[in-house]
Order: structure tokens, then C-alpha cells, then sequence
């Protein structure tokens, strides 16, 4: 299993004229995701990659199954195009804009809440359920199928975390990139319920950051019946009270720098990882956790 | 982006938030002009104006019982420095005969899925020590704010009933105007009440999302004005949007997305070598126009001996930030050496391009950061 991408979504592409959203088409259909329509408003009736496009999500639900939306338009028609996907009742959407106005993530999680419908982003690379499908733009290189579910804050830190644990043998189920910004459509603490609840999932590498806190990991690692978890949090030569790239990044208390929130994860029994060059390690000994309970 | 406290108390009251009746000066230059103003009463506070915290403590708030008083301490505050930043102006304003001092802020919460009202009956505190004194009221979407449940949560404090629902209104429009003018944080702390029981917001802390820049003119003139206000190296990597930190070593990182950066930065740090800045190239990966000024700033910065070029792209491609490399690189005058590990879609692309300038592909960031070190300490 996985948690929310596997090979039965039906996956639609709005913004699918656009340059991202072409390479997106041609990308993801060579990993062998369902691509099955695109969106874009006035370009309906056309095709791109012979995927057919629409004027409309609920159109493009309507005539070919759709069930699973991501979104590549600007970041001024992101709201709109987000809103009118979680109305259709797409199962998922996935929107990856950086840039957009916290205001807008705010109203997109609220709609997505009221509907029922999980909301993966802003500000991610997607996510990708290795062998399965890919609903994102990583490299698809980097992955293979396997126990290990991951949780990123980064984009690019999530591929060259993955490529790592792929080429040490370590697969991962689902890997989904929650985001840099700091309203998050789903947030670290419900991918881990997901992952919680996924009998494939043996252990969860969590890729963090300065700024915030990890009261989601390390509510979850103390629970009794938790999954092992191991965790990487960058940022340690950060200066405090600047932002770093991310929205989120930013040190503006002393618990949200490195030092107190590897201290708060180790004292929850999270694996944390000295940098990089350590997830490998740390993923095995949660790995190893598991196996031995067995 | 953070206002300046006059920038933000000009905000509260233009939606109808009682603020003190100050006056700006500009400059030392402009000091006459404003002490002649009939407006000012004393005593006076007389008030740097830095965009950050912790000025009270660093003597940033001076009190005044007259013209002459008000004259010597602007005078001063313009010759000091506050988290190595000069006071950009001095805010004068009547110094208030207080009753009590509150804390009220609102601020997007990861957790809350929203916005949080924070508040507490002693005003004035350091939030960094004094977080114990919070109460908190999750809101999530501003249309959810519910007076009763802000009630509910203030119950729990110690405060005057006519007081706590003065606070419930204001906190309320404060959260109003923070979704409408796409604030991050308005902080009010402290907020006085005065002799008539009326609030008064004594400070103003307004954090603005730089991203509704597209759409809030506002932000968008703050941003400029930032942009301005920087070396002309630096103003020309802003231009593209690049995100830059400097820190104080002497390795220049120019990279692609925000967590790989710090991971660079950190692993620079774990082998040895010090990290000159956060240097975020990813608006525009492509072209040699976004590499240029990264490099121009780098160059030319004296303590910067090495620079390592690390990016790792999904929806980025490699090959084509190889030819930007082959653009960009040999034009330099520079002598600083370069280091590249690029790694990502279409990676396999990458030799052949380098090979068309002599440049050489890492393998891992590890390789590539062991290498840099080396050189840094060789310049």
C-alpha cells in the first residue's frame, strides 16, 4: 500500500498548457500515473500529449473519471483553481506554487476541510508513491518502492534524501512533500496518521526544518503504539529572526532553532539525523526498531 | 517584512484603532520642523523606528519632559545602532499616564490551520520569556472568529469584564484587517488602558507577507523600497527574486531550494568549513540572467574565498542550468575557484556540457563540500 497516491487515481492537470504542466504530463505518464485529463479554461477541446483538455474540472470529472487533481496555473489563479477542484470533489488535490500568499493557503485548507478532501501543498514538489505513481515533479530516479514513508518540509532536500535511501537499499511507500509555508493544506502530524494507518509503512523519515515547532512528531513518537521515527532538521547554522527561503523558516523564538528541536525529538525517541550524509543510518536503526518488536 | 512601528500604527488607526497622537521625523535634518509642530505635548516618548524587536531593551525608547529633552534624545537614537542597524526615523509621541498594560497579538499559526489570537493581561512582556502568561484561541479562517469562544478563553484570566470585551472588538479587527492587508502578525504590546478605560496601542509589530506583493501595493512599494535600500551587488540579486542571508564565513553557496541550502550550509559547517550565505537561486533556475548577479555578488565580496554551486532539481533541469553555468562562469573576472554539484532531472546531461568548459560534476554533496573546503583554505 501507500497512503493517498497509488496507481488507481485518476489524475487530472490543471494549467496542463503551461510549461509545468506539460513536462508534468510527459513525466508522470512515463512513471505510469493515470494522466487523464487536462484543465484549462478557452483551450477546451484541444489536446496536449493526446491527454484530452477541458474548460472546466467538473467537465473534465464528468467525462473521463478524474478523481485526483494538481494544480500548475500563476500564483494569482491558484486560489481559484484549487477551490473549484475540492468543490468538484476531487478525492485529492495537490497544488505546488511557491510564492502564494499565506491568506490564499488559509482558504484553500478551510474549503478542503469542509469538503472532506486532502489538500497536499502549497509550496511542495507533489508527492510520489515510488513504483506506483508520481503526482509531482521530483526525479523520478531517486525512489523505489519500500517500508519507509517520508515526510518533507523541502523539495529538493526530499530528492537528495530519497536518492540516498534508495541507493542503501531502503524504499520508501509514499514520500509527500508537505511544504515550506506555514499553513499547510496537510500539515506533518495528519501524513503521519496516514502513514500510521498504511500496513506498508514500517518506519517515517521526517525532513524538517528551523522554524516552528515539531509538536505534531513528537506528539505522535510518544504515543505507545507509534511507528518509528526518524528525522532531519536543517538549518543548524541558521542565523534567528531571518527567513530562509521558506516562508516557515525562520527562527523567531529559541524553541523553534535547531538545538531545542533536536533536543524535544530525541527525548520523544525520534532517530534525528547529525545532517545529510547521517538519514541513512538513522532510517536503519528505526528500521531495525521495528524488526526486532516483530 | 516587518513595518516600522509608526508604518504599523498608522495601519491600526486607519481602522479606527486608538493609537497615540505621534509624529515622525525623517532625519536628523527634519528635527526642527517636527519639534515646531503645536501637536506634541510632553512628557514625550521619543521612539527609534527599526524594523525588529528588542528595542526597548537597547535603549531605543527615550522619555522626554520637554522640546530641548525631545531635541537631544531624537538627536542621539539617529547616532545609535540597534542590531547594527541605524534608526531609518524617530517616532515622538505623548508619553500616556497608564492604568494597565495588556498583550494582544494576532499571527498565522502552522497549527491552527489559520490565524491565532494571542493575549495577556500583563502587557509590555518579552513573549520569548514570558510565553507561560499567554493565553491562546485558535481561529484557523478568519471567518470562523467567534466572540463567545475568545470569551471563553479570556474567562480563564484574570481582567475586568468591560475590559475583556474592549478586547474581544479590537482583537477581533485586528484580525479582520490582518487577512483584508495580508498581515502575518499584528502585535500589540503593550496595549494600555487609560484613565477613560479607553485601549490604546502603546506599539504596533506588523509582519507583512511579501508574497501578496502582486496584489497589495502596499507591500509591494515595501519591497521596493528594500530592494533600494541595499549594496547595488545585492540589489541586483533581489531583482530576481533570489532569497539571500549573509552569515560570516568565507565559503559562498549559491544554491536551489530552500532545504537543500540549509543542508549545504550545515554540512559545510560539520567538515570544517564556515558558510559565507544563504544564497536561494530558484526563482528562474534557468538562465544565465538569474546566475550572473549571484555570482557578481559573491566575487565581490572580499570575505567570500570559494563558491560552491549546489542544486538539486525536480521540475529544475540540470542540463539546462549547465549551459547557463558555461554562460555565466567563464565571463567572470573573478579567480575565486567553483565547485558544482548539480544532481536532478537530466543529470546524465550534465559531463558532456562541463566538458565544453572544463568544469567538473561532483558526485554527492559530500564530495563536493570536502572540496570546496580544501580550496577555501588554499585562497
Amino acid at each position: 500500500m501507500s497512503i493517498l497516491l497509488d496507481s488507481s487515481n485518476r489524475v487530472l492537470v490543471q494549467g496542463v498548457t503551461g510549461q509545468m504542466g506539460r513536462f508534468f504530463v510527459a513525466d508522470a505518464r512515463r512513471y505510469g500515473t493515470m494522466v487523464v485529463a487536462g484543465v484549462s479554461p478557452g483551450r477546451g477541446g484541444s489536446t496536449v500529449e493526446d491527454i484530452p483538455v477541458f474548460n472546466s474540472v467538473m467537465t473534465a470529472r464528468r467525462e473521463t473519471g478524474a478523481d485526483t487533481a494538481i494544480v500548475f496555473v500563476p500564483p494569482d489563479a491558484v486560489l481559484g483553481a484549487a477551490l473549484e477542484a475540492i468543490e468538484a470533489e476531487c478525492r485529492l488535490v495537490v497544488a505546488t506554487a511557491d510564492q502564494l500568499p499565506v491568506r490564499e493557503a488559509i482558504e484553500i485548507r478551510a474549503a478542503a476541510q469542509a469538503k472532506g478532501v486532502r489538500f497536499v501543498g502549497p509550496n511542495s514538489p507533489g508527492m510520489i508513491s515510488p513504483g506506483k505513481a508520481k503526482l509531482g515533479f521530483m526525479p523520478s530516479f531517486c525512489y523505489a518502492p519500500g517500508p519507509v514513508g517520508v515526510i518533507s518540509r523541502s523539495g529538493s532536500l526530499s530528492y537528495e534524501s530519497c536518492e540516498r535511501l534508495t541507493r542503501a537499499a531502503f524504499g520508501q511507500s509514499t514520500v509527500i512533500g508537505i511544504g515550506g509555508d506555514p499553513v499547510k493544506g496537510t500539515t506533518a502530524g495528519e501524513a503521519l496518521e496516514l502513514f500510521h494507518a498504511d500496513p506498508e509503512t514500517e518506519a517515517v523519515l521526517y525532513l524538517g526544518e528551523i522554524g516552528g515547532t515539531e509538536e505534531d512528531i513528537v506528539t505522535y513518537a510518544s504515543r505507545p503504539d507509534a511507528k518509528p521515527v526518524a528525522a532531519l532538521i536543517v538549518g543548524r547554522t541558521a542565523p534567528p529572526g531571518k527567513k530562509m527561503g521558506h516562508a516557515a523558516a525562520l527562527i523567531g523564538s529559541k524553541a523553534e532553532g535547531y538545538a531545542a528541536k533536536v533536543e524535544v525529538l530525541q527525548r520523544a525517541g525520534v532517530f534525528v539525523a547529525s545532517g545529510v550524509t547521517d538519514i541513512v543510518r538513522q532510517v536503519e536503526s528505526a528500521l531495525t526498531k521495528v524488526r526486532n518488536l516483530i | 517584512m516587518m513595518l516600522m512601528e509608526y508604518q504599523g500604527k498608522d495601519l491600526l488607526r486607519s481602522v479606527g484603532i486608538r493609537v497615540p497622537d505621534g509624529l515622525v521625523v525623517e532625519s536628523p535634518e527634519d528635527l526642527p520642523r517636527v519639534l515646531s509642530n503645536a501637536r506634541l505635548s510632553y512628557p514625550a516618548a521619543v521612539k527609534a523606528q527599526i524594523e525588529g524587536g528588542g528595542r526597548g531593551k537597547a535603549g531605543g525608547v527615550l522619555r522626554a519632559e520637554n522640546e530641548a529633552q525631545a531635541a537631544a534624545a531624537a538627536e542621539q537614537l539617529f547616532k545609535s545602532q540597534f542590531s547594527d542597524v541605524s534608526p531609518r526615523a524617530v517616532l515622538i509621541e505623548p508619553w500616556l499616564s497608564v492604568k494597565q498594560e495588556l498583550y494582544v497579538a494576532v499571527a498565522v499559526d502552522g497549527a491552527a490551520g489559520g490565524y491565532v489570537m494571542l493575549f495577556s493581561a500583563v502587557g509590555g512582556i518579552d513573549i520569548e520569556e514570558a510565553g507561560h502568561l499567554l493565553v491562546r484561541y485558535p481561529v484557523g479562517a478568519p471567518w470562523r472568529f467567534r466572540a463567545h469562544e475568545f470569551r471563553a478563553v479570556l474567562e480563564t484570566v484574570d481582567i475586568d469584564f468591560r475590559t475583556r470585551e474592549k478586547v474581544i472588538m479590537l482583537a477581533h479587527r485586528l484580525l479582520s484587517t490582518a487577512a483584508s492587508r495580508d498581515c502575518t502578525t499584528i502585535e500589540i504590546n503593550p496595549l494600555a488602558r487609560v484613565d477613560e478605560g479607553d485601549l490604546v496601542a502603546l506599539d504596533a509589530k506588523v509582519v507583512c507577507d511579501e508574497w501578496a506583493a502582486f496584489r497589495n501595493r502596499t507591500i509591494f512599494e515595501l519591497r521596493q523600497k528594500t530592494k533600494e535600500s541595499v549594496p547595488p551587488l545585492l540589489r541586483a540579486c533581489l531583482q530576481m527574486q533570489h532569497m539571500y542571508v549573509r552569515l560570516d564565513g568565507d565559503i559562498g553557496l549559491i544554491s536551489g531550494g530552500a532545504g537543500m541550502t540549509m543542508a549545504a550550509m550545515d554540512l559545510i559547517e560539520q567538515l570544517g568549513g564556515r558558510p559565507a550565505c544563504f544564497l536561494d537561486c530558484s526563482p528562474g533556475p534557468h538562465s544565465a540572467r538569474s546566475y550572473r548577479p549571484a555570482f557578481a555578488l559573491l566575487d565581490g565580496d572580499p570575505e567570500v574565498r570559494a563558491i560552491l554551486v549546489s542544486i538539486y532539481g525536480g521540475g529544475t533541469q540540470m542540463q539546462r542550468i549547465a549551459r547557463a553555468m558555461q554562460q555565466v562562469v567563464p565571463e567572470r573576472t573573478s579567480t575565486k575557484p567553483v565547485v558544482y554539484y548539480l544532481n536532478g532531472t537530466n543529470v546524465d546531461q550534465v559531463p558532456a556540457i562541463f566538458a565544453e568548459f572544463g568544469a567538473k560534476n561532483h558526485e554527492s554533496l559530500e564530495e563536493a563540500v570536502t572540496e570546496v573546503i580544501a580550496l577555501a583554505r588554499e585562497a
